[in-house]
């Protein structure tokens, strides 16, 4: 589904050349539940970026359902259609009343009309369990409840693949768990989904397979399992050391 | 609440005090220069009533003088049997039936209410500032977007009009327009004088929506993209939406600074609210009254609109 070959991306400013993202080789596959941990600074959110186009790369390939991201011919638009992303900062459109938010893509992009667009928004605000809040404006909502209009907004254009980066880390602690409670319904539902996250019980359980960078490398990847019991690299075993 | 508001007793009186002790020494700056003032002169610039005499095209006689209430109607015969039905107000009847009467004597008058000079002024300042506001908006509006595009031509020409029209005063841009512009595409002085104000405003519009379009956090641009939406999708309906609302109380700063600066037209001779109260000092020699006059006059413009701003202001701030 999602397949990176050497995928490197550089930002060079004041002379300075950071490789955020060095060479980093990974798949995933359809259904799969990937998580991507490793340290601050260490590339994952520029990595997960690359995946729907928000930093072009500097070399390598990222192909997703058989479209190379790198060839110039590609419509980015139509692959970030497909790709669903959900941020740290949740980043609603403040202006738009929540049903707003979750119907403006799916009428600008995917050219539905408006009562389809609110018969899907209806329906994902139910699942993601806040149904009552539709005429709201984002900024009367907690944050979790925020980042759930945030996911209900990005499947609303019915992807294919959800990234994730750390959509629990700008919350309070109470409201985590209705936010990855959200997620792990999607992951049984079968959903791709490429997740940056700290939050290790959530890779522990839900995770297919587990990826660690660090330095902008993929340091090493594995099931959970293999993760959390007997990590092979010596960075890794600092890193768990220092999370768990 | 009521505290703070018992502190500020004190401070408000001196205010008082201080804006009447300001107008006390303007009046005894005019007592000793010997200024008679002369405000009953004001009104009728803004409004007065217009007489105009009916007149007998034809010598002839009046046959019948037929009393309406406010108005009456006489009927008139030439010498050669043409009959004629004029009607004036009553009280300015001046024939009586049977008088006889030469060619363009008058019979007696209508009047009406007219707008006088400085309402027209007014008017017109209204008229250009609006005008030159819309399309410098709009002007502003191109040339923001095109100060934030990724085109290095687009971006350029944008500095370059923005610096060009920043760098110079706009009294000289107005003779420009008027003398060079406006002989070479031969466009009248109110085009003329719409188009610099217009070009002017649309200058200074565009920095303030290239910093509105700037100040609206990166997360949402990448949001909408995320999402598929193209550039224009997403300056139109996320980016743009968002920037114009944080803009409006520096635009407003803007449309106001037009109205006041609409007055340096009248040296291209359009009768504006400046230029109408000069005209109107050169018959009534109150220039003091006339230019304190047309001083409030501006201070209404600019106070409605500001009125009008923060309302929009209040509409739009439901979502914060
Ligand atoms: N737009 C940018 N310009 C310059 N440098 C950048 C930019 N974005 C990221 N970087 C740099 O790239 C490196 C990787 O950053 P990235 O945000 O991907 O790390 P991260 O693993 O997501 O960290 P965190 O856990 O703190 O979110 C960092 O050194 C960062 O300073
Ligand atoms: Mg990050």
């Amino acid at each position: 589904m999602i397949k990176t070959v050497d995928l490197k991306k550089t930002f060079t400013g004041r002379g300075q050349t950071v490789y955020a993202v060095d060479g980093v080789t990974a798949n995933v596959e359809p259904g799969e539940v990937v998580v991507i941990i490793g340290p601050s600074g260490s590339g994952k959110s520029t990595f997960l970026r690359c995946l729907n186009g928000l930093e072009t790369l500097t070399s390598g390939h990222i192909v997703i359902d058989g479209v190379d991201l790198a060839d110039r011919k590609t419509d980015l638009n139509k692959v970030r259609r497909e790709v669903g992303m959900v941020f740290q900062q949740f980043n609603l459109f403040p202006h738009k009343k929540v049903i707003e938010n979750i119907v403006l893509a799916q009428m600008t992009v995917r050219k539905r009309d408006r009562a389809e667009a609110e018969e899907k928004a209806r329906m994902l605000l139910e699942k993601v369990g806040i149904a009552e809040k539709e005429q709201e404006y984002p900024s009367r909502l907690s944050g979790g409840q925020q980042q759930r209009v945030a996911i209900a907004r990005a499947l609303a254009m019915d992807p294919k693949i959800m990234l994730f980066d750390e959509p629990t880390s700008s919350l309070d602690p109470e409201m985590v768990g209705e936010v990855l409670d959200v997620m792990k319904d999607l992951a049984r539902e079968g959903m791709t989904m490429v997740v940056v996250t700290h939050e290790m019980g959530f890779a522990r359980e839900v995770a297919d397979r587990v990826l660690f960078m660090d330095q902008g490398k993929l340091v090493e990847e594995g099931t959970p399992e293999h993760f959390f019991t007997e990590p092979r690299e010596e960075r890794t075993k600092l890193f768990l050391k220092q999370v768990l | 609440m009521n505290s703070l508001s018992k502190q500020l007793w004190p401070w408000r009186i001196l205010t008082v005090v201080i804006l009447f002790l300001i107008a006390a020494s303007l009046w005894a700056a005019t007592k000793r220069i010997d200024y008679t003032w002369r405000w009953n002169r004001v009104p009728q610039y803004f409004a007065y009533n217009a007489e105009t005499f009916e007149k007998i095209p034809f010598d002839g006689r009046v046959l019948i003088i037929n009393r309406l209430g406010d108005t009456t109607s006489v009927e008139l015969e030439s010498e050669s049997g043409e009959k004629l039905t004029l009607v004036v107000e009553t009280p300015s009847l001046r024939v009586s039936e049977g008088e006889e009467l030469f060619a363009d004597d008058s019979i007696g008058s209508n009047s009406e209410w007219k707008a006088g000079p400085l309402t027209m002024g007014m008017l017109m300042t209204l008229w250009l500032s609006a005008v030159a506001s819309f399309f410098g908006l709009i002007i502003g509006l191109v040339t923001g977007l095109c100060r934030v595009s990724k085109n290095p031509t687009l971006r350029s020409l944008s500095i370059f009009y923005v610096e060009l029209i920043r760098g110079t005063p706009l009294l000289v841009q107005i003779f420009i327009f008027y003398f060079f512009l406006g002989t070479v595409l031969d466009i009248g002085r109110i085009v003329a004088g719409i188009s610099a104000l217009a070009i002017f405003a649309g200058a200074y519009v565009a920095e303030i929506i290239r910093a509105g379009i700037q100040s609206v956090p990166k997360g949402q641009t990448e949001a909408a993209r995320s999402l598929g939406m193209s550039a224009t999708q997403n300056m139109v309906h996320i980016v743009l939406p968002q920037a114009l609302k944080r803009v409006l109380p520096p635009l407003a700063g803007q449309f106001i600074s037009l109205i006041k600066d609409s007055s340096l037209v009248s040296v291209i001779a359009i009768t504006d609210l400046t230029k109408s109260g000069r005209e109107v000092i050169t018959s009534t020699f109150a220039t003091f009254e006339i230019w304190f006059t047309v001083a409030l006059l501006y201070l209404l413009l600019t106070s409605v609109l500001s009125q009008l701003i923060a309302w929009v202001e209040r509409r739009l701030a439901v979502s914060d």
